[in-house]
């Protein structure tokens, strides 16, 4: 192997352990986990034997195997973007709450009671 | 086809003392103006003087600034609210309509803080909630006197007409007028989620859903230097129609 096969393979092998670890103190559930852990799997497997992705290209009609890497890298960061704007917008929305329901409280405990008019007719 | 079951017809921009005299001070009292308000120092103590003479509950909800409207909410403001952070001006119309539920409201109206809104307009249309004409009254800019209306805000407000009876199916004349007047039920009903500026287009969705019966009342806004400076750009209304159809995917 060559030195940055092995780098890659250090810095995937880390990775699955980091899976193992967030998984085991709760902060993923199993799915996340799982894919996480096959992506990493897949990786040190094709930095050991690059020509693998060549072959399974051919099998799926791509000329070449870093095609398949770029297409599948490219297909991974969309998804990424989209389950991190996903939670974006739900904290967005607790911080909004938040803020909303302190700035209630704070003004119902300094503000006056609502104004009244002198005479209780309609 | 747009449908529009609940639709009233709109009314011509007449003085109507019958219903102006319905508005005692029991009825002034019960509706709460809620005015959300982002570095608006140079104006809201003037806007706020005038309008606290005709309606005594007035909410204004400080979104985050840091020009000092703070201060002048404290002093000229019947009841003020502050956001730690800036949250938009959906945030800050939810934050007081909900405040004003809180403390019983019958009627909630939201007010623009630039003083672009004439008090005589929103004295009609909560006298028309008020008097059970409707649950949801808005005002209609090009009912009014639309000869004030700058000609790219006509534009692009027309363009927002036509998108809304396409994509909400509902045939509103002005759909992004921020003088509106509510009843207390309707308040209760629609919950806007929006946080900025796209809560406009989310509000015209939820009443195009809803059984509620709206009316479109002609107003007239004032443009001034001031008024225009703080209004939308181009980019802006791109960044409000992204914001919208997002949310419409996602929520």
């Amino acid at each position: 192997m060559t030195p940055f096969q092995i780098f890659l393979v250090v810095v995937l092998a880390s990775g699955m352990v980091a899976v193992v670890i967030c998984l085991s103190k709760g902060l993923i559930g199993r799915l996340a986990a799982t894919c996480a852990a096959a992506v990493c799997a897949a990786g040190i497997a094709f930095a050991i034997e690059p020509n693998w992705t060549t072959s399974i290209a051919h099998r799926l009609g791509i000329s070449r195997g870093t095609d398949l890497l770029l297409y599948l890298l490219v297909l991974t960061v969309l998804y990424g973007f989209l389950l991190i704007y996903l939670k974006l917008r739900r904290v967005r929305r607790e911080l909004t709450l938040l803020v909303r329901e302190i700035a209630i409280r704070e003004a119902e405990r300094k503000s006056p009671a609502p104004q009244q008019p002198p005479d209780s007719a309609q | 086809m747009p449908r529009e079951p609940h639709l009233l017809e709109s009314r011509p921009l007449t003085r109507d003392d019958a219903a102006l005299a319905l508005l005692t001070a029991h009825v002034r009292a019960q509706t709460f103006v809620v005015i959300p308000v982002f570095n608006e120092g140079a104006v809201i103590g003037e806007v706020l003087d005038q309008l606290v003479q005709h309606f005594p509950n007035v909410v204004c909800v400080d979104d985050g600034s840091s020009d000092g409207t703070w201060e002048a909410l404290k002093s000229h403001a019947p009841h003020a609210l502050r956001h730690l952070v800036n949250r938009g001006q959906g945030a800050a119309l939810q934050t007081g309509t909900e405040y004003a539920l809180r403390c019983g409201a019958l009627r909630i109206a939201h007010f623009d803080a630039d003083g672009q809104h004439r008090i005589e307009d929103l004295e009609r249309m909560v006298a028309a909630v008020a008097r059970g004409d409707c649950d949801i009254a808005l005002g209609d800019r090009f009912a009014g006197n639309a000869a004030s209306v700058p000609l790219g805000r006509r534009m692009v407000l027309r363009a927002a007409v036509v998108f809304h009876r396409i994509v909400s199916g509902i045939a509103l004349n002005d759909v992004h007028n921020g003088l509106r007047v509510f009843s207390r039920a309707a308040a209760e009903r629609i919950e806007m989620t929006a946080d900025r500026m796209a809560h406009a287009s989310e509000l015209i969705d939820l009443i195009a859903q809803s059984q509620l019966r709206v009316l479109q009342l002609p107003v007239t806004i004032r443009y001034t230097e001031y008024s225009r400076a703080k209004g939308q750009s181009w980019t802006g209304g791109f960044r409000i129609l992204f914001h919208y159809l997002v949310g419409r995917a996602l929520d």
